[in-house]
C-alpha cells in the first residue's frame, strides 16, 4: 500500500494543526454575548450539570467526527493504491479437437474428449471444436465459446466413443470416401475449421490423435496437409497410440507424423495407455498458454474503500451530533 | 455639568406625575422615626407625612395642612451601599444594564434626600476594595456618586456586596439610612450576620436589582456570559422543562432565604427588573417601611 500524493497527506495535516491552533488561540466569544450575573442560580443546578455534560459528549463526538472525516477525506485524497505487477495470461486460444475414428483409435478419442470434457469447465475466452475424421471429415461443432453446448457434444462423443450409445449414428459422414484414416484430409479439414486471420491474434492449435496408419489415397499427403497448417499458422500437436517403435528404429509412419507436427510449430507425443492421454494434453494445454503469456504489466489499483467508508461514518457521527446538540 | 442626575430627575418626571412626587417627598420625609425638638419651619402636608407632625394651629391658621420640620430631620444622612463589581455590568430583567438601573434608584433617592435636605453618601466596591465617599447634600456630590455607579463596566473586578456592607458596619458609628442597592444575592452566614449587626444600628431599605432569568418563557434569547468567570452559559439549554422546573424552585428558594432574612432584621425591601418600575417600587418602598415602624 502507497499513497500517490503523499504531500496532501502533510499539507492537510498542517493545515488541520493550523486551523486547530488558530480556534485554540483565538476562541470565538460571540460579540452579542449577553453578561450575566449569578449565572450560578442556573449553573449550579444538578440538571444544568446533567445536560452540560451530555451537551459537551456529544460536541466531543462532533469533534472527533470532524477530525475523522478529514483525517480520512485526506487519507483518500492522498490516493492509497497498491502496485502490482502481473503475467496476464492470454486467454485467446483457439483449439480444435482433430479425431481420427478409425477402429485403431477409438480408445485414445475417447480419452481426449473424456480430458476436453472437463478442461472445458474451466476455459474463459477459448474456442474449442471438434472434427472427426476417417475416410471423409465431419465437423461435429465448430469452434464456439459456448462451453454448455461443447460440453453437452463432448459429453455425446465420449458415449459415442466408449460404444454404450444405441447407434453409430455418431460416426455419419466419416466413411463417404474409399478407404479409410485418410490423414492428409482429415488434417486440412480441421485446420480449415479455423475461420480467416481477423484484427485479433487468436493462438490455433490442432489436438490431432491418430496412428498414422493410412489405407486409401487422400487428396492431400499428410505433408502436404501440415504445410498448409503451418502457413495458416496453426500449431499440431499429434498423440499417436500406436507408436511401437523404438529410438534406433522407429516406425516410418510414426516419424512422418512427427516431422508433419515438428514443422507446424507442434509437438509429437507418443502414447504408451490411455492414461496417459490426460497429462499430455495438459501439457499441449500448458505449452500454448505458455506462448500466449504477454508483457508483464504493473498495475495499481486504488483502495479509497477504507478511508471514504469511514468518512462517511464520520459523517453520520458528525450529522447525529449536531442534531443531539441542537436539540 | 450633573448629565446622570437630569437624565434621572427627567424620567422621573415622566414616571411619576406632579401630585406623585409630591407624596413621594411625602413618604421620605417619613421615613425617619427620630425627631429632635429643634422646630425648624413648617411646610404644606404632603399625603404620607406622619400625622403627628402636623402643626394644628397653623393649620387652623392657614386653612390648609401643615406639617413642622425639625432640624434632626433635616440633616440626616443617607449612606447608599453600592455594588461596583462587573455583577453591576450584567443584564437586569427587563434587558437594561444593571447599573444603569442602580443609576436610577439613587438618583431618585438621593434626589428626594437632597430635596428633604439631607445629605448623600457612597459605600462602594467589588471583592478586591472597597471605597467610601463622605456625605454632602449638593447635587454635584450626587452626581459624582452616581457617575462612580455609571463607571462599571465588565473590566472591574469581581462582585462582593457583603463586603462593602461589612465596611459600613466597621466605618460608620451614627444612625444613618442605608440604602442597599443589591442584586439576586444568594445568602450566606456571612452576609446574615453583617445585616443583623447593620440593621440593629441604620434604617435600612433593601432595593433588589432583579437579574435576567436564565430559564423559562422570559428567559434570555441567544449566548450568555457568565460575569463572575467569564465563561459561556449555554442558555440553549435552558428550554428543557425539566431543567424550568429546577431552576424557578432553585430561584424561588433563593429569593424566600434573603427574603426571611430581611425580615427577621427588619428590613423592608423592594425588586426593581425594570426602569419603569422605579418610581413606583421606591414609592411602595418607603410606604412600606413607614408601615413597619
Amino acid at each position: 500500500m502507497a499513497l500517490t500524493y503523499w504531500w496532501v497527506l502533510l499539507a492537510g495535516a498542517a493545515a488541520m494543526a493550523a486551523v486547530l491552533v488558530w480556534i485554540w488561540r483565538h476562541p470565538c466569544r460571540s460579540a452579542d454575548s449577553t453578561p450575566i450575573a449569578h449565572a450560578d442560580r442556573l449553573t449550579a443546578l444538578p440538571s444544568y450539570q446533567k445536560a452540560l455534560a451530555h451537551q459537551k459528549r456529544w460536541l466531543a463526538v462532533a469533534l472527533v467526527s470532524v477530525l475523522v472525516l478529514a483525517a480520512s477525506l485526506l487519507m483518500a485524497a492522498a490516493r492509497p493504491v497498491s502496485e502490482s505487477t502481473n503475467i496476464p495470461e492470454q486467454k485467446n486460444r483457439d483449439i480444435m479437437l482433430c479425431l481420427d475414428v478409425s477402429g485403431s483409435m477409438i480408445d485414445t478419442d475417447e480419452a481426449i474428449v473424456g480430458v476436453f470434457a472437463e478442461m472445458v469447465t474451466a476455459f474463459k475466452g477459448e474456442r474449442i471444436g471438434l472434427t472427426i475424421f476417417d475416410s471423409s471429415a465431419v465437423q461435429v461443432f465448430p469452434l464456439t465459446d459456448d462451453y454448455e453446448f461443447v460440453a453437452e457434444q463432448l459429453k455425446n462423443a465420449k458415449s459415442a466413443m466408449s460404444g454404450s450409445a444405441d447407434s453409430f449414428d455418431f460416426f455419419d459422414g466419416t466413411y463417404e470416401a474409399n478407404g479409410s484414416s485418410l490423414i492428409g484430409d482429415g488434417l486440412l479439414s480441421c485446420v480449415n475449421g479455423f475461420p480467416g486471420e481477423g484484427e485479433t491474434q487468436r493462438s490455433r492449435s490442432v489436438i490431432f490423435a491418430t496412428d498414422n496408419m493410412l489405407s486409401g489415397k487422400p487428396i492431400f499427403t499428410l505433408p502436404e496437409a501440415a504445410a498448409v497448417a503451418a502457413k495458416a499458422k496453426v500449431r499440431v500437436y499429434a498423440l499417436n497410440p500406436n507408436d511401437f517403435g523404438s529410438q534406433q528404429n522407429p516406425m516410418e509412419e510414426a516419424l512422418e507424423l512427427k516431422t508433419a507436427a515438428t514443422s507446424t510449430g507442434g509437438l509429437y507425443y507418443a502414447l504408451d495407455s490411455g492414461e496417459a492421454v490426460n497429462s499430455i494434453v495438459h501439457k499441449v494445454q500448458a505449452t500454448e498458454a505458455a506462448k500466449l503469456q504477454g508483457a508483464p504489466v504493473k498495475s495499481l489499483s486504488d483502495h479509497p474503500g477504507l478511508p471514504l467508508g469511514l468518512a462517511l461514518l464520520a459523517l453520520f457521527g458528525l450529522g447525529a451530533a449536531v442534531w443531539k446538540v441542537r436539540q | 455639568m450633573t448629565s446622570l442626575l437630569m437624565a434621572v430627575k427627567s424620567k422621573m418626571y415622566i414616571f411619576a406625575h406632579r401630585k406623585a412626587r409630591g407624596m413621594l417627598i411625602g413618604e421620605y420625609a417619613s421615613v425617619f422615626r427620630g425627631r429632635s425638638l429643634d422646630f425648624d419651619d413648617l411646610r404644606s402636608y404632603v399625603p404620607g407625612d406622619d400625622v403627628r407632625d402636623i402643626d394644628w394651629k397653623a393649620t387652623a391658621r392657614v386653612g390648609s395642612p401643615l406639617v413642622k420640620r425639625y432640624v434632626a430631620t433635616r440633616r440626616q444622612q443617607v449612606l447608599f451601599v453600592a455594588d461596583t463589581g462587573r455583577n453591576m455590568a450584567a443584564t437586569a430583567r427587563g434587558g437594561e444594564t444593571k447599573k444603569d438601573l442602580a443609576v436610577m434608584i439613587m438618583g431618585v433617592i438621593g434626589s428626594l434626600a437632597l430635596g428633604h435636605g439631607d445629605s448623600v453618601a457612597l459605600v462602594h466596591g467589588d471583592a478586591r476594595a472597597q471605597e467610601a465617599l463622605p456625605a454632602k447634600g449638593t447635587e454635584g456630590h450626587l452626581e459624582r456618586l452616581l457617575r462612580i455607579i455609571d463607571a462599571v463596566s465588565l473590566k472591574s473586578g469581581s462582585s462582593d456586596l457583603v463586603a462593602a456592607l461589612e465596611y459600613a458596619a466597621a466605618h460608620y458609628k451614627q444612625r444613618m439610612l442605608l440604602v442597599v442597592i443589591a442584586d439576586e444575592l444568594a445568602v450566606q452566614e456571612r452576609c446574615a450576620k453583617v445585616l443583623r449587626r447593620l440593621g440593629a444600628q441604620h434604617e435600612i431599605l433593601w432595593v433588589q436589582i432583579d437579574d435576567v432569568q436564565l430559564a423559562g418563557a422570559q428567559a434570555l434569547r441567544g449566548p450568555g456570559q457568565d460575569v463572575a468567570a467569564m465563561d459561556t452559559v449555554l442558555t440553549l439549554l435552558a428550554q428543557d422543562p425539566g431543567l424550568v422546573g429546577d431552576y424557578e424552585a432553585a430561584t424561588a428558594a433563593r429569593a424566600q432565604a434573603l427574603a426571611d432574612l430581611l425580615q427577621s432584621v427588619g428590613i423592608v425591601m423592594t425588586r426593581i427588573g425594570h426602569t419603569e418600575q422605579v418610581v413606583g417600587n421606591v414609592f411602595a418602598l418607603l410606604e412600606r417601611h413607614r408601615r413597619a415602624h
